[in-house]
């Protein structure tokens, strides 16, 4: 943290850090200084505030409606557009079950239709009980939901992702697929956009092409909005992979590919 | 603060506590300005899409990280898109950079409404004076090393400039834009 004393020259470099455009020497040697001169420090929020404005100037894009539903879909395990009822409604449910009990015991105090009413409330207990298992059912998948999202994070979070993007051929001109693999943990995800459902027997499966041999990569199915994803674990060096596809194949996967080539990349 | 930056920093902190409501009204509020830059970087509207969707991944995964002190939520917003597409253009063919540019794209940009639609057209509107009182070469550098993501000396061999030249229209440009953007706030 004894980085040099502040100074014009470091003060003059500062712009042209906060815009990433010093070569590696300089942005050594900022850096260190940064990390103990206070006065850089607060010019640089300056900069970072006036590049905040510039990037703000540009003109808005609507994000088309696919994105919007797969973007706003992120948080649909975890708390969904409403967030609330999974935490509150056990809350209100329980305070319903007491409030019935309570007229329950008013009606054993003097009622005629006693038996109807402990019927009814018994279902109405009943009833609560299922809910409150559903809830519980729902707050699981949610932390499930929870779970893949941050692995998939893990995936693609990294600095030196690979991406490939993977194009539809004539089976499925439409469809288009995106692997990331991450080099570091030797893993890599795969997301498949506007694949066709396939009729029942069958599934689409994904394949890494290295060292000029197919290699079975898992299989996935498609949602109605023909979107599928799938995680793959131990993949090789990224640069012995020449190539990505995704075929049609029996239900279960095959170890060699037999079907037609939907996607390759 | 205004009132729109206060709303976003509450909106970070109900999202860094999963709430989804709040994440729904943050991206309400900032994809398109988002989709703008990152399809300004990419000049691919697939892609930009793409970038958006890791983009608002990471800020429902990491608003924790987000640190007030150090920018508005729409400036980390923005940055951490800036970054990832940057990211994304490095590893792209330059070749193939803008030979998908999307001719439709203008019938998609938005037109915000109220006050929100009158404060991008503002914000714009200054920009685009401030970077009309820079030179020519002073702008490109800046855009090349903003949208572009280029360091001084790759900047330099794009123009076939001298190093120093560069630097310096750097420095100056972002002095000047700097001084025209204060002299509008006030």
């Amino acid at each position: 943290m004894n980085g040099s004393p502040h100074s014009g020259r470091f003060e003059e470099l500062l712009p042209a850090y906060a815009l990433g455009a010093l070569d590696a020497e300089e942005l050594r040697e900022m850096e260190e200084h940064l990390a103990g001169c206070d006065e850089c420090r607060r010019q640089l929020r300056l900069w970072n505030g006036d590049l905040e404005t510039l990037a703000a100037s540009v003109a808005p894009v609507a994000p088309s409606e696919t994105t919007r539903a797969r973007i706003l879909r992120i948080t649909a395990g975890v708390a969904g557009a409403a967030p609330a009822p999974p935490r509150r409604l056990p809350g209100w449910a329980l305070l319903a079950a007491a409030a019935l009990l309570a007229v329950a015991v008013w009606g054993v105090a003097g009622q005629l239709r006693l038996r109807g009413d402990l019927e009814r409330l018994t279902a109405e207990r009943n009833r609560l009980a299922s809910r409150v298992e559903s809830l519980h059912h729902e707050v699981t998948q949610a932390r499930d939901e929870a779970q893949r999202a941050s692995e998939a994070l893990q995936v693609v979070a990294d600095r030196g992702v690979r991406t490939v993007t993977l194009a539809g051929l004539e089976a499925a001109p439409r469809a288009a697929g995106h692997t990331y693999v991450n080099p570091l943990r030797r893993d890599a995800l795969f997301f498949a956009h506007d694949l066709p459902a396939l009729p029942s027997g069958k599934t689409y499966e994904l394949w890494y092409i290295a060292g000029g041999k197919p290699v079975a990569a898992g299989t996935f199915a498609v949602d109605p909005q023909g979107t599928g994803n799938v995680k793959v674990e131990n993949v090789p060096d990224v640069a012995s992979i020449q190539a990505w596809a995704v075929t049609i194949e029996p239900a279960g996967g095959v170890p060699q590919p037999t079907g037609a080539m939907v996607l390759k990349g | 603060m205004d009132a729109r930056e206060e709303e976003d920093l509450q909106l970070m902190s109900r999202v860094a506590a999963r709430d989804g409501v709040a994440f729904t009204r943050l991206f309400e509020l900032h994809a398109p300005i988002t989709l703008g830059l990152l399809s300004r970087i990419l000049a691919r509207r697939m892609e930009a899409e793409e970038v958006l969707q890791e983009v608002f991944l990471q800020i429902w995964t990491q608003a924790d990280r987000y640190d007030a002190s150090r920018s508005t939520p729409r400036g980390w917003i923005l940055m951490l898109a800036r970054s990832r597409a940057l990211d994304r253009l490095r590893r792209r063919d330059a070749s193939r950079r803008r030979d998908e540019v999307v001719g439709g794209e203008q019938a998609d940009t938005v037109s915000p409404v109220g006050t929100e639609r009158i404060e991008s057209a503002e914000r714009q509107h200054q920009v685009a004076s401030a970077l009309q009182g820079l030179s020519p070469d002073q702008r490109r550098c800046i855009e090349l090393a903003f949208f572009e993501g280029l360091t001084h000396t790759q900047i330099a061999e794009r123009l076939e400039a001298p190093l120093g030249t560069v630097k310096s229209r750097i420095l100056l440009g972002m002095n000047k834009l700097r001084q025209a953007l204060s002299a509008q706030l006030q």
